[in-house]
């Protein structure tokens, strides 16, 4: 198998079953420890995202992640029903501040776009979508 | 994840041992307070050495930019030493690097240490 599809509430708690799901894919398509690694920070950053800005009173966004293994590359779509944002329409942070005007806004959003190969954003019927992906051994 | 915290005169080395991530970021960042002294005398340097911390995340970064602050404000000098190479990328990626000493294995780090207070 080399596709593979979950969905979880916006709560942080499912992270730790983000996390497992990409384990367990990169298992089943032999991806190093490294790869899967850093998709597992990609997914957390991007989540943790949806997590503190999507919500609204009342309403809980489903997130929904797929992965699919190419030949030479990985790709992850995340799409959640929650507000339309566009992730990658925030300001990058200033990696080159001194220690007292660092900020970590922004940081996690930096680290998924330096860390991947590709990065778009498309709202789809209303759903925001997150497309990214990695060359393998590179 | 788990810590090994170990001080040595007025040196103080913290060793993660696992994942920094969302969930263990609170608990670390209390850990390093700790190590910082609590309420107590603080020591003169802290080192974190990452020697076994397999994963960083934002969240972890932001524990460790908190304890960077904090001990400038302490006076106490604080580095890292033995990053992972997937770890040390993101340090070097989000400009941490260049905030907080990362020397390349405890020894050095202690090295330093050492010197910072002569």
């Amino acid at each position: 198998m080399t596709a593979r599809r979950t969905a979880v509430s916006a709560d942080a708690a499912q992270l730790t079953v983000l996390h497992q799901f990409l384990r367990d894919f990169g298992s089943a398509v032999a991806l190093d420890a490294a790869e899967v690694r850093t998709f597992e920070l990609v997914l957390e950053e991007i989540f943790l995202n949806i997590v503190m800005h999507g919500s609204q009173p009342g309403s809980t966004p489903v997130v929904e992640v797929s992965l699919h293994r190419a030949a030479e590359s990985v790709t992850m779509i995340v799409e959640d029903d929650g507000p339309q944002f566009d992730p990658l329409s925030l300001p990058p942070p200033d990696v080159t501040a001194s220690l007292a005007d660092r900020r970590v806004g922004g940081l996690g959003v930096f680290l998924v776009r330096n860390l991947m190969d590709t990065v778009s954003y498309t709202c789809v019927a209303g759903r925001n979508q997150l497309r990214m992906s990695k060359r393998l051994g590179g | 994840m788990n810590l090994q915290i170990e001080a040595t005169g007025d040196v103080t080395v913290v060793e993660p041992v696992g994942r920094l991530d969302f969930d263990a970021a609170p608990g670390f960042q209390e850990a390093l307070e700790r190590a910082m002294g609590g309420a107590g005398k603080p020591p003169g340097a802290v080192i974190v050495d990452g020697a076994r911390l397999e994963y960083v995340s934002s969240a972890g970064l932001r524990a460790f930019l908190l304890t960077a602050r904090a001990a400038q404000r302490s006076g106490i000098a604080f580095s890292l030493c033995a990053l992972q190479p997937a770890v040390r990328e993101v340090f070097e990626l989000s400009g941490f690097s260049r905030i907080i000493p990362v020397h390349a294995d405890r020894a050095s780090a202690l090295a330093q240490a050492q010197q910072g207070r002569t």
